[in-house]
């Protein structure tokens, strides 16, 4: 019996370490906030399945001073080895499971963030999110994936983009869309978003 | 029934024969003169797509809907490339200025004095199934002509009707062959003050038609200016290549040139509809980015670019281009960077 507690104690010890090993050590340092599959963790948000050049962008950005995170801020500046950055940025690029997607038109009777997500709103001249974050939100080039995100990093996002707190947008596009946003309409979208597996 | 037989065999009588047919695809996609903006837009706004009406013409509604906004679902069949309505005709038709299918409704059946040939609503969308989309249209009769047919006339009429304080009215049930005509025909009954007093030749002339006037500017359009501005503004969405961007495996972002994107015949391959197009629309969620001169420079790159030939062409692009480029601000059968544009096209239709 003891025997059998040991081995099963080893057993989950080397596929911890097996698992471990999986992470590049380039990408380690990001694990304690960002989880070893880059799901996010309650210290920083989801970053598993972006695309390697939306999160390089956001380094840049952290380094620039268009987004303020004190803590991401200082690890950004401690990302300068390019090669390194890459292998780790490949890493979380390859991880987020892959989604349902849900095509433009599937569903037409839509309300709230699902209609602003699918449709927009031609009155206000918010384009459908769908636009430039695609099926089910999964993102891809130069747009993150926002399915599956966390509601309050959504959320806080976008209030930064509506209090120029965030930049680094393309022509201040982003900003622009967000500053027609309603508080609510941040609210539910956030939830709606986080939801999408 | 048989009325029903009889106007469609009417409708293909006009159209057959050769040189008919060829005189036909010549003026598909004439060219609309631009307006100068109206200042009073604001208030046409077509109906929310949670009031198409529940029923067998709701649905027809509904199926053009999907069709606008994914027209992928042709692929293969009536579509050659990788574009959706939606991609120039922005907020699924319903934008002022991006070619909004409420305009266009009314405007047709229109009479192109080029062909002697008056082309109903359906056959003006078959063509830019024949060449924004590079693919092969479906009959005028099919679903999904009927489709877009109903749902563009939707467009337009919830939105006057909604105008003139008739929110609670239906939007009126056409039959299949009148919603394949158009609304610029006598029969066409427009709602409240505008019944009787709009006449036809006033009907293409609403204001947030095709596009906005540009002006002209100084310099003449340089591909090669044009080339950095697309790397500064357009590439991030488009991508450097022009080929746009994928997320699972769907396409997301718009090809602008190259085999996936509209042909040589299609009318955004015109600088200046490119021009008007971007200046007025882009980016998409901000608009009127670009300065003028920066907009008819990008245009003027991303129109210079190989793209599908032009599905006229009889194997001889100075031919073609003369016959059907003539008179076009475009960049066909012209040399840029070496070589002339057309002579490495891309097949044309690809679709069987």
């Amino acid at each position: 019996m003891r025997n059998l507690i040991i081995a099963s104690g080893l057993l989950t010890l080397m596929a911890a370490t097996a698992q471990a090993a999986d992470i590049p050590t380039e990408a380690q340092q990001c694990v304690t906030c960002h989880g070893d599959k880059g799901q996010g963790t309650a210290q920083g948000p989801m970053i598993g399945g972006m695309s390697e050049q939306y999160l390089d962008a956001q380094i840049e950005n952290f380094i620039a001073g268009r987004r303020n995170n004190t803590l991401m801020t200082l690890m950004a500046q401690s990302l300068v080895d390019l090669p390194a950055r890459k292998i780790a940025l490949s890493y979380f690029a390859a991880q987020g499971s892959p989604l349902k997607g849900q095509l433009r038109g599937d569903k037409i009777a839509l309300s709230g963030a699902e209609k602003l997500y699918y449709q927009g709103d031609l009155k206000r001249g918010l384009p459908a999110c769908y636009s430039c974050h695609g099926p089910a939100a999964v993102g891809g080039g130069s747009f993150p994936r926002l399915a599956g995100q966390q509601a309050d990093y959504l959320a806080e996002q976008l209030i930064a983009w509506r209090k120029l707190e965030r930049s680094g947008d393309h022509d201040n596009t982003m900003g622009h869309i967000a500053a027609k946003l309603k508080e609510d309409e941040i609210k539910s979208l956030a939830t709606y978003l986080s939801a999408i597996q | 029934m048989m009325i029903k037989k009889a106007l469609l065999a009417l409708t293909l009588l006009g159209g057959t024969g050769v040189a008919m047919a060829d005189t036909y695809f010549a003026d598909m996609q004439e060219e609309i003169p631009p307006q100068p903006k109206a200042t009073n837009l604001g208030y046409f706004a077509p109906r929310d797509l949670s009031e198409i009406p529940k029923g067998a013409f709701g649905d027809k509604i509904r199926k053009g809907y999907e069709l606008f906004v994914n027209t992928q679902q042709l692929n293969g069949r009536s579509v050659g490339n990788q574009l959706n309505c939606t991609n120039c005709h922005l907020d699924a038709g319903a934008k002022a200025y991006a070619a909004p299918m409420w305009a266009a409704y009314l405007a047709y059946p229109a009479f192109r004095k080029k062909n002697n040939h008056v082309n109903t609503f359906a056959e003006r969308v078959q063509g830019c199934f024949n060449f924004s989309m590079n693919g092969k249209a479906p009959a005028i009769d099919s679903p999904e002509l009927v489709a877009i047919s109903a749902y563009s006339y939707w467009l337009l009429m919830g939105g006057l009707l909604d105008m003139f304080g008739m929110q609670k009215t239906a939007v009126p049930e056409l039959s299949d062959t009148a919603l394949q005509q158009g609304g610029n025909i006598d029969d066409f009954k427009l709602p409240g003050p505008l019944s009787d007093k709009v006449k036809l030749d006033k009907r293409g002339q609403m204001p947030g038609r095709a596009f906005a006037k540009l002006d002209k500017t100084d310099q003449a359009p340089s591909p090669e200016r044009g080339a950095k501005i697309y790397a500064e503004h357009c590439a991030l969405c488009h991508a450097e290549d022009g080929q746009g961007i994928k997320m699972a495996d769907v396409t997301v972002l718009p090809p602008l040139w190259g085999a996936q994107s509209y042909n040589w015949g299609a009318g955004m391959h015109r600088v200046n509809t490119a021009a008007t197009f971007i200046y007025e629309n882009m980016p998409l969620g901000k608009a009127v980015q670009l300065k003028p001169q920066e907009a008819w420079d990008v245009a003027a790159y991303i129109n210079s670019r190989e793209r599908p030939q032009d599905p006229r062409f009889e194997g001889d692009v100075a031919a073609t281009a003369k016959q059907y480029h003539a008179d076009d601000d475009g960049f066909y059968g012209k040399e840029v960077e070496g070589e002339i544009l057309g002579t490495k096209a891309f097949p044309a239709t690809t679709v069987k």
